[in-house]
């Protein structure tokens, strides 16, 4: 049974739409993220699984109830907002028990239940603190015990992390990695950040402009993008986008990378077939992730999805245990990652090798994805 | 080394005289504001005999309460001669309810045309806020015919009813800028845990309402308590509010002018804003410029 199905949800704020015919699925104690650049559509989605906003047609059930037009109230969920949304003349108790009282929960048992989830998020010491007297990581955790306190079917998550420092936030990504795989629950979580999305994921829905540009796991959003904008979204530093032409060598199909030198070079394209026929000769998008560009590994240049260019230091950024390090290929920016050990001054030669299995291309008038 | 000195001590005397000038300004503006209390005051502890024989801002040669006691019990506001005091019993049985209902009003309607915004409402706090710029003799006479058909015509009820309704415009004013930068996300919250529109106003919304609570009352006390128009028209005879009776004693011309009573009749009248003022005044501020609610 799907914790969370959304079927052709669309939304239309006047004549802007917001969300044009969402489809997503999950099934119990998975976690989804919902990813994209800001005004894609993502929080206006959170809003209306939680109910704050209507769809203007579409369906979403949770746990199997149709919820379209329920009120949030009826839901089931539990939500923990950007801005933590403390009741400010409330303890943390009171924050924590409110939705227990709402609901007419014994006393007895509210009591029990704030003690339960003042352990787990190691909060028992601030309980009778008012949210005026707590720091942001106090904060943000009595927001996730507010939510915990109850026992609802799936847990909205919208940008709960993104008000803290960032060491702050790695601990607290961490932490709610941890809660989800003990507790088992069901998550949908928003994000701009994609490494968030990246590290906490089950599955990650990448949006922009009100649609759902890519869902799957993050191995395969990252290895397998669907087109040019997930490719360029997911992953820091960003994919390489390099302008080429497709060829035809003795080895089969190619793409020809000129270094600022001018030396030709033909990067294989192992997975190709027949269908990139069509396109011997034109222009297309090579996309390569900075990591498939190194220094020269010596047991691993034989392979034949290998190419090696010798090119021109540009620019090189340590980040300790990499070097990034900017290249010209076919006159545009290439970043490439190597050891620091391996390193050449600036504006030295240095020998590259790239492993091109995981290369993929786009067709530069779609952005769609060709190999 | 000299030099600097000499320069030093220069700028010291130059910023010395600034604030000589500075302070006189100050005295200055600060007697003239002072002064008509002061004269008021003097006034009322003074006997008639004094007041005729010394000047304006001169000592009472003797301080007798006599003026105050006859001004509060005594003297005659028209046909009746038993002072202001049933007059300001009156006022308060105006004001209490009056500020209490539209500050209450004032509150609902700001948190609804914040929190639960509905289709034009932004054009019905538009249309609302001309209610803030309409001035009181325009709606005498509309008013009149109202109370009339509602039956309230020269009762407190309608006096009462009056207040209200022109009051709303500002204590709506008041609280819907107020709850505009409460974050919406915690009516969100409340929803979410469960919460209806009146839980959430009285659970999350009014416990954060302090300082606009003060300073919505006080600028509606002040307001209803000073008014002398509507007053005047729509109250009947046992029904006057103070300022009313105040204006009534002054005017009553039989007799020698008691300069003393009628001074001491319009403190007494202007002393319960002067004390809300004191004593909730530092709040008046502090609300007015307070926006957000750090939470």
């Amino acid at each position: 049974m799907a914790a969370l199905e959304i079927q052709n949800v669309k939304k239309t704020f006047g004549t802007v739409d917001v969300l044009k015919g969402i489809d997503l699925s999950i099934s119990d104690g998975e976690f989804l993220i919902l990813v994209g650049p800001s005004g894609c559509g993502k929080s206006t989605l959170m809003n209306t699984i939680a109910g704050l906003e209507d769809v203007t047609s579409g369906d979403i059930s949770i746990g199997g109830n149709h919820v379209t037009g329920l009120a949030p109230k009826d839901r089931d969920i539990a939500m923990v907002f950007q801005s933590y949304a403390l009741y400010p003349s409330m303890t943390v108790r009171g924050n924590i028990s409110f939705a227990l009282e709402i609901r007419k929960v014994p006393k007895a048992e509210r009591e029990k239940e704030v003690e339960r989830v003042a352990d787990l998020l190691q909060i028992g010491h601030l309980l009778d603190r008012k949210p005026s007297q707590l720091s942001g990581g106090q904060r943000q955790r009595v927001a996730m015990g507010r939510a915990l306190a109850r026992h609802p079917k799936i847990y909205l998550f919208d940008e709960p992390l993104s008000n803290l420092d960032a060491k702050l936030r790695v601990e607290m990504r961490t932490e709610i990695k941890k809660l989800h795989q003990r507790l088992g629950t069901t998550i949908v979580y928003v994000t701009h950040d994609q490494i968030e999305a990246m590290t906490l994921a089950d599955r990650i829905a990448v949006m922009k402009d009100g649609e759902v540009q890519q869902f799957g796991t993050p191995q395969q959003i990252y290895d397998d993008p669907a087109n040019m904008f997930v490719a360029g979204f997911m992953g820091s530093p960003a994919m390489n986008f390099l302008r080429c032409e497709v060829e035809h060598t003795e080895q089969g199909y190619a793409v020809g990378v000129r270094t600022g030198g001018g030396d030709l070079h033909h990067l294989p394209l192992v997975h190709a077939d027949s269908s990139l026929q069509s396109w011997i000769g034109k222009e297309v998008i090579l996309g390569l992730r900075p990591e498939q560009i190194t220094h020269v590994i010596p047991h691993k240049t034989d392979e034949s999805h290998v190419a090696r260019f010798s090119a021109k230091v540009e620019v090189a950024e340590p980040t300790g245990p990499d070097t990034l390090i900017l290249i010209d290929l076919n006159g545009q920016e290439v970043d490439c990652r190597v050891n620091p050990t391996e390193e050449k001054p600036v504006g030295s030669l240095m020998e590259f090798m790239v492993d091109m299995s995981k290369a993929v291309l786009f067709n530069p008038e779609t952005e769609a994805r060709l190999l | 080394m000299p030099n600097t000195t000499a320069s030093s001590s220069s700028m010291n005397r130059s910023v010395t005289l600034s604030r000589v000038v500075l302070y006189a300004i100050l005295l200055i503006a600060v007697v003239f504001y002072l002064m008509p209390l002061v004269v008021m005051l003097l006034t009322s502890f003074k006997s008639m005999a004094d007041i005729r024989g010394g000047n304006l801002v001169s000592i009472p040669q003797e301080f007798i309460i006599a003026a105050w006691d006859k001004a509060w019990s005594s003297a005659c506001t028209g046909v009746e001669c038993a002072g202001v005091a049933p007059f300001f019993w009156n006022s308060f049985q105006i004001t209490v309810p009056a500020v209490l209902i539209s500050t209450f009003l004032g509150a609902l309607n700001g948190y609804v045309l914040t929190k639960w915004k509905f289709r034009g409402s932004d054009i019905f706090f538009g249309l609302m806020l001309f209610g803030c710029f309409i001035p009181f003799q325009v709606v005498i006479l509309p008013m009149a015919q109202t109370l009339g058909w509602l039956g309230l015509a020269n009762t407190t009820t309608g006096l009462v009813f009056v207040h209200i309704v022109y009051g709303m415009s500002f204590t709506t004013l008041f609280f819907r800028n107020f709850y505009v930068s409460v974050p919406t996300e915690l009516v969100s919250a409340a929803k979410i845990d469960g919460a209806g529109f009146f839980t959430i106003f009285r659970r999350i919304i009014l416990p954060i309402s302090g300082p606009i609570f003060v300073v919505c009352i006080i600028w509606q006390f002040t307001q209803v308590w000073n008014d002398f128009l509507f007053g005047v028209v729509f109250s009947g005879g046992d029904t006057q509010p103070i300022t009313v009776a105040l204006n009534n004693l002054v005017n009553t011309s039989h007799g020698v002018k008691e300069y003393n009573v009628d001074m001491a009749a319009a403190m007494i009248a202007a002393l319960p804003t002067l004390l809300v003022y004191v004593l909730a005044g530092k709040y008046f501020v502090r609300g007015l410029t307070a926006g957000s609610v750090k939470g």
